[in-house]
């Protein structure tokens, strides 16, 4: 088990890589970039503007530029010498090891060409409140596709999975930039009931992230979590809402195509209450298929819900990313999106693992 | 004493009867219409007795045994009429809770596929005990070691370590046995066999053959096997059920129906086999196909098919004849009126059926 982990992660370099030059080279084609800004500025001059590029290494060839992002190359090198580190060793090796300390490789994303702040930490920031949002949306999503999915299956076609089938249509169907804005003038602007978006209330408590909100956190949990509570019933119904549905539905294919297995009719010939037949039997075989669906809907979650963010200013990776397009700032986009990458190649992996541990069938040698 | 009289002898020293199926009618409500799979099965079957159901794939026999299980989905599945009388209790009556304490306590099954019919997340020591959990007073660790004792019962060999293993990790005899052993381990009065050697290699069919037949005569339980295999049959069983297109159509002990059928579809079925005697002869076939359920012919079904058939009854569907005691036959040479044309039935006798019952 553990060298097929130690394997598969090894594979995952060359697609971690593949996709590093695919997100380069698109970003290279578009439009705009770092000193875009300057350029309508009357009184920055074009040699100002030659002076910025050079100070960031916007005057280098592409593939130098690129090589540099990633870490293999040096940037206080010149010629060959850009390989080598400044240790006299090469450069994409680990910084304890003699490496860079550039790039992507060495866990250095950049500065943001927009606030000039580190990616690193801007990405570090935002990681948390995505990942409550998307952690809470996902355990509810999940729990209820498997609810709704198993009880449609037992009796297909019926009228439980009739209802169950229009709500997932109607939920599938919702765009949700137009739900979020549905439930915001509703439960906010109407009836008052609720935040119309953000994390915290700003009145109250602290900047969210910020040593004073542990603090304040820590004196009154309470009022804390029911603050964020607060917040989170909106993005979570939006997120849910136009998720479930899917899932409901594969939950119910898998399941439909379990109870007409073999086993389960020796199942019910045993005697065994349906429930049982249902739980026991049919679920932990249907489980399989549907493990791999929401291994890989991690990654979309957790590269930010972007429309349900943006929609309740969410102060999470989606509305970073967003942000990030609208400024054209660069070295964020690539920041969040090599990230994501990272983290589809580890839910894949993840959901690999998880395989074996429900299927004793699969073992990894 | 012929073999007939003593098998009869055996059958009524047997006991009571255990199963009565009388005129069961199961359909399944389609798209396309109804489909009447089994229209009028009628058969006994005493204690401890062994009795086999025989015919083609899709005449029923099938869904005769799953309707016996109450394993059939309602709906689409539908019982019309007639009723299984299970120590005197109709088991088409009971409700959810009754039937549970049936299946697998009182009657259990085994099926055709052991491929697929063990659940394959499960061990093999989990999936057995889970029925004896269910149906016998004991704990956890109680219903293990009955797991146990029924593995060996089959001949599993190292059972200990067999009850840790999953399915997929034992071959298809193996798995069969596990069934057997599933099967046996709640004592059951009736163990329904839907063809439980045909998915196995011919070398293990004959070893999971005589371990049922062991078992069943070591137990004492009745056995209701379903089969194709006519051979399978004359080895295995005291007395046959023929069924065709949802009916039954004969009854009679082994040695009355393999060697003198009293049914045409009985007697086609007979020819149809190949033997040593029939060397360099052109094996004989029913001719034309099983009816199409829902084009089913007016009056006796197998008339289109029948080599024999004469304008009988047209319209009419021939009734069971008695013809002695559990001696029946769904055809209309036996009604007294055609009584000429039994006669020639009988002159054109085949001769070499007699080889299949040896």
């Amino acid at each position: 088990m553990i060298r097929f982990i130690i394997r598969r992660l090894i594979g995952t370099i060359p697609t971690l890589f593949v996709v590093s030059l695919l997100i380069y080279s698109i970003l290279q084609l578009a439009p705009g970039g770092p000193e875009q800004r300057f350029e309508q500025n009357p009184k920055i001059t074009p040699a100002a503007i030659a002076a910025f590029k050079h100070r960031w290494g916007l005057d280098q060839p592409i593939p130098v530029q690129y090589c540099r992002w990633v870490g293999i190359c040096n940037p206080d090198g010149e010629g060959l010498g850009v390989f080598i580190s400044n240790s006299r060793l090469p450069n994409f090796l680990p910084g304890f090891l003699g490496g860079g300390d550039n790039g992507v490789l060495h866990g250095d994303l950049g500065y943001s060409s927009n606030t000039g702040s580190s990616v690193a930490s801007l990405i570090g920031q935002r990681v948390l409140p995505t990942a409550i949002l998307a952690g809470i949306a996902l355990i509810v999503w999940v729990s209820l596709a498997l609810l709704t999915g198993i009880l449609a299956a037992v009796k297909p076609y019926g009228k439980l999975d009739t209802v169950i089938t229009i709500f997932n249509y109607v939920g599938f169907s919702f765009p949700t930039f137009w739900l979020g804005l549905m439930l915001i003038v509703l439960f906010a602007a109407n009836l008052r009931v609720l935040p119309a978006g953000g994390m915290w209330d700003a009145r109250t408590v602290p900047i969210f992230g910020s040593p004073e909100y542990w603090k304040f956190f820590g004196g009154h949990p309470v009022n804390a979590l029911v603050d964020l509570g607060r917040h989170l019933i909106l993005p979570v119904i939006t997120l849910v809402f136009v998720s479930v549905a899917g899932d409901s539905r594969f939950v119910r294919a898998a399941m439909i195509d379990s109870l007409h297995q073999d086993f389960v009719r020796t199942a019910r010939a045993k005697g065994l209450a349906e429930r049982k037949v249902v739980f026991r039997h049919a679920f932990r075989n249907a489980l399989l298929p549907v493990l791999t669906n929401v291994a890989l809907e991690l990654p979309f979650l957790f590269g930010g819900a972007i429309a349900t963010e943006t929609i309740f200013s969410w102060p999470g990776m989606g509305l970073a990313y967003i942000q990030a397009v609208r400024t054209f700032d660069y070295p964020v986009l690539m920041g969040i999106l090599i990230i994501t990458a990272l983290v589809v190649v580890l839910a894949n992996l993840l959901a690999d693992i998880l395989y074996a541990v429900v299927d004793p069938r699969i073992s990894y040698g | 004493m012929t073999a007939t009289e003593a098998a009869r002898e055996r059958r009524t020293g047997v006991g009571d009867v255990l199963l009565d199926v009388r005129d069961l009618r199961t359909h399944f409500e389609v798209m396309d219409g109804t489909v009447k799979a089994v229209d009028g099965v009628s058969f006994s079957l005493r204690q401890g007795g062994r009795l086999a159901l025989v015919g083609e794939s899709g005449c029923g026999k099938s869904v005769t045994a799953l309707s016996i299980m109450r394993l059939i989905e309602v709906p689409p599945g539908k019982f019309a009429g007639g009723e299984i009388l299970f120590e005197g209790r109709n088991l088409l009556k009971l409700n959810d809770r009754e039937i549970r304490k049936v299946r697998g306590g009182e009657i259990a099954m085994i099926f055709q596929e052991p491929m697929t019919s063990l659940n394959p997340v499960m061990t093999v020591g989990d999936q057995i005990s889970e029925a004896v959990l269910l149906h016998q007073p004991v704990n956890r660790k109680g219903a293990q070691e009955v797991a146990l004792q029924s593995l060996v019962d089959v001949g599993v060999p190292d059972p200990k370590r067999r009850l840790k293993q999953y399915p997929f990790e034992l071959s298809g005899g193996m798995r069969q046995r596990i069934m057997i052993a599933m099967a046996l381990s709640c004592n059951p009065k009736l163990i329904i066999a839907d063809e439980p050697t045909t998915a196995l290699d011919v070398t293990i069919q004959r070893q999971i053959l005589e371990l049922i037949k062991n078992v069943q005569e070591r137990t004492g339980t009745a056995l209701l096997l379903i089969t194709h295999d006519l051979g399978v049959v004359a080895e295995t069983v005291d007395e046959v059920a023929v069924m065709y297109a949802g009916r039954v159509v004969e009854t009679g002990t082994v040695e009355e129906v393999l060697l003198s059928p009293r049914h045409p579809y009985t007697r086609g079925l007979l020819e149809s086999i190949p033997s040593q005697g029939k060397k360099g002869q052109r094996l004989s076939a029913i001719k034309g196909v099983v009816p199409n359920p829902f084009r089913m012919p007016k009056g006796c079904k197998f008339e289109p098919r029948c080599p024999y058939a004469w304008q009988a009854g047209a319209d009419e569907e021939p009734p069971l004849f008695d013809l002695g005691p559990d001696r029946m036959s769904r055809c209309w040479l036996y009604d007294p009126r055609y009584a000429d044309h039994l006669a020639e039935y009988e002159g054109r006798a085949p001769k070499k059926s007699a080889e299949v019952a040896s």
